[in-house]
């Protein structure tokens, strides 16, 4: 189906409540008034020609161009494609009627923008606090333009209301934010009766640094650097995801060499990160040996990494137009080399934990997250794939050089732990062939544009990444004298993290960890 | 069986293979070695995460793996505070996690060593000023001491807590 179908869809639907129909860089935007929003994001959703997953919800507050608070919806229709929406709230409006109710994916979108924004969702069923912890002060809702970045912030007193279920012999278990590992600081708060857990409630955003209001600090050049340290271990993604959108909105045209650099060092940083989980999650049911001859396996890779462009983590690499350092081809070679070992290497290993009954016992139809949940969450990534959504940004919108590469995009039916380690090993063969390939056809010319064009303050642009975890997305504005108006940063983890706490549901508290560790999300990503 | 021992026979010993690190540590203070040898040669940390990117936690972790081993430096990681003879701090310190932090510092028994790991914890690094930061860590406790890097390297990390102990790196 054409993407102007799509809006005509829409159109047939709704007529005169369609206030405006665009395409901003290639993806349809549908504007209509508050009050029709639900109606429409619900027809987007369910409509049999659509089928559209809530991909992203954020507000942009427009002001000094405009007293005006826009909100944007974007969908992912079957089969890959977008689908925005946007309203507006005027003046000293503050409330926008939610879509919760309809569509359970926006269920923390639509809270973050309360906390950040102090926009309310009315009807949503759910308005706690979830960014802002309740010590923040009333009142403190930091992406709007009249609070500043560093502003210091007071203390209030106030108290987080945890979902309680009461009962004879039913315990609550807290844990966190500190935990007994090296990983970072989350709550979950356990309810139990016995052994198994009636339910689970994440409370994150403890590591919130303020992310998204320092991108409004920077230049597009600068902001390459920041966004390397929404998370760490996706170091290459995220920066990789916000070059892609600063360069759409601003009409760079990056050379194909550079291109298809950057398919080789994003699959590097999928390869390290698939490596490492897969040992750490035979660690998890108690399989040291897997740990340890992944950590060393992983640590290879980290210092081929190294070798290659100064940093493990393959940071400094990614730049507004391009890349900053371009490889010669023998250093390349010795890379591909490297890796041509450590994937035989690999296989060997993956023979032996497969072969292992105990560990199979252990892993299998744990913490099953079914298809339907997955999909009502609008999960994707490793974890999706592993819970038959066969969801690919590599392969739905190819970015860098994916168009040009061939690979499978691996699809397991049960949504267990096995089915995501799967995905993992098997995803680990891929990259080890996009990588071949990219070398095979690694073009030759220049490895970046370097002319930076301003662009028109209020323009727009998003862009989306396959992490080694899953989508990436950015959405950025342009502001006044080549500054970031507003800078959206979702990392996957975002999404996935409400999803695990129907994914643990009648398993022990022991198997949590082994659940957690196959998701492994990211708390620095989420908590921005 | 006989597969994992004869994937072991192939792998051979990789512990130490990792390349030198280049960039020379801070020399250690008096006062702070001093603190220090009262844990003689072994050092149970207690790493705690206060908002930084995961870069540094996932070199914290690459510091037990086979090739850089801490362990047989007697560094080993411990579960809870109460068991640790050091804290090991990354991240800038954000408004949510300033008070889980001092609650850590007051949970690890006298005498302790507090070390800031990252450019985060020592200065804040590219995080500074920011509303949702209240660091670096030393504003809220004593920090003896600072490695710094984004992340640091295993490597560097090691000889810095080797450093420390006393050892020769």
């Amino acid at each position: 189906m054409d993407r102007d179908e799509r809006i005509e869809s829409v159109k047939k639907a709704f007529g005169a409540k369609i206030l405006g129909a665009d395409r901003v860089r290639g993806i349809p935007v549908v504007t209509a008034a508050k009050q029709d929003i639900p109606a429409i994001a619900s027809h987007m959703h369910r409509a049999s020609d659509l089928r559209g997953t809530l991909s992203l919800q954020w507000a942009v507050d427009l002001r000094p161009r405009l007293a005006a608070y826009r909100i944007y919806y974007l969908f992912t229709l079957s089969g890959g494609p977008w689908l925005m929406l946007q309203t507006e709230l005027y003046g000293e409006d503050r409330l926008f009627p939610s879509i919760t109710p309809r569509i359970h994916a926006a269920k923390w979108y639509e809270r973050e923008i309360r906390d950040m924004f102090g926009l309310i969702a009315e009807g949503h069923p759910d308005l706690r606090r979830l960014v802002r912890h309740e010590h923040w002060p009333k009142g403190t809702h930091p992406l709007k333009k009249d609070f500043s970045w560093n502003h210091v912030m007071g203390r209030q007193d106030g108290e987080y209301h945890f979902r309680q279920i009461e009962g004879e012999g039913v315990f609550e278990v807290p844990v966190g934010p500190i935990h007994a590992g090296i990983i970072e600081p989350g709550h979950f708060r356990f309810s139990v009766a016995g052994e198994p857990i009636m339910q689970l409630e994440v409370r994150h955003f403890w590591k919130h640094r303020g992310v998204e209001k320092l991108f409004e600090n920077l230049t597009w050049a600068e902001g390459v650097s920041l966004a390397e340290k929404v998370s760490g271990d996706t170091s290459f993604g995220h920066s990789l995801c916000y070059c892609q959108a600063a360069e759409s909105l601003l009409g760079i045209e990056v050379p194909p060499r550079a291109n298809y650099l950057r398919s080789l060092f994003l699959e590097l940083e999928r390869l390290h990160n698939h490596i490492g989980d897969v040992g750490a999650i035979c660690n998890d049911a108690a399989y040291a040996l897997a740990l340890a001859h992944c950590g060393r396996m992983k640590e290879r890779i980290m210092q081929i990494n190294d070798s290659l462009t100064g940093s493990r983590f393959l940071r400094g690499l990614n730049r507004v137009g391009g890349l900053s350092i371009d490889l010669p081809s023998d250093q390349l070679d010795a890379a591909a080399l490297a890796l041509k070992k450590i994937e035989e290497d690999f296989t060997d290993l993956s023979k032996i934990i497969f072969n292992n009954a105990s560990l199979t016992d252990r892993l299998e139809t744990t913490g099953i997250l079914k298809e339907r949940t997955a999909r009502d969450h609008g999960v994707m990534g490793v974890v999706g794939r592993a819970s038959n959504i066969d969801r690919d940004v590599r392969r739905d919108h190819p970015f860098a050089a994916y168009d040009r590469l061939r690979f499978k995009v691996p699809i397991y039916r049960y949504g267990d732990v096995r089915a995501r380690l799967r995905v993992r090993v098997d995803e680990v063969h891929e990259s080890m062939d996009l990588i071949r390939q990219a070398l095979e056809n690694l073009p030759v010319g220049p490895i970046t544009n370097a002319a930076l064009p301003a662009p028109q303050p209020g323009d727009w642009a998003l862009s989306a990444v396959e992490g080694w975890r899953g989508e990436i997305l950015y959405f950025v504005m342009a502001g006044e004298e080549g500054k970031i108006h507003r800078c959206k940063v979702r990392d996957p983890s975002f999404v996935i993290w409400p999803a695990i706490q129907f994914a643990v549901l009648g398993n022990i508290i022991p198997d949590f960890p082994l659940i957690n560790k196959s998701f492994n999300l990211s708390y620095a990503g989420t908590d921005l | 069986m006989f597969r994992i021992i004869q994937k072991s026979l192939k792998t051979g010993i990789v512990t130490g293979n990792y390349p030198a690190p280049t960039k020379s540590e801070r020399p250690v203070p008096d006062a702070v070695r001093k603190k220090a040898s009262v844990f003689g040669r072994s050092l149970a940390i207690r790493e705690v995460d206060t908002g930084s990117c995961n870069g540094c936690e996932m070199e914290m972790n690459a510091l037990m793996n086979p090739v850089y081993d801490a362990e047989r430096f007697g560094i080993h990681i411990a579960a809870s505070p109460r068991h640790a003879d050091a804290l090991v701090v990354t991240g800038p310190v954000t408004v949510n996690m300033e008070k889980a932090l001092k609650d850590v510092h007051a949970a690890t028994p006298d005498p302790k060593l507090v070390i800031a790991l990252g450019d985060c914890a020592c200065d804040c690094g590219i995080f500074k000023g920011s509303y949702a930061v209240t660091g670096p860590v030393e504003r809220h406790i004593p920090v003896d001491v600072k490695i710094s890097g984004c992340p640091p390297r295993p490597s560097e990390i090691l000889n810095a807590l080797k450093k420390l102990q006393g050892r020769k790196p």
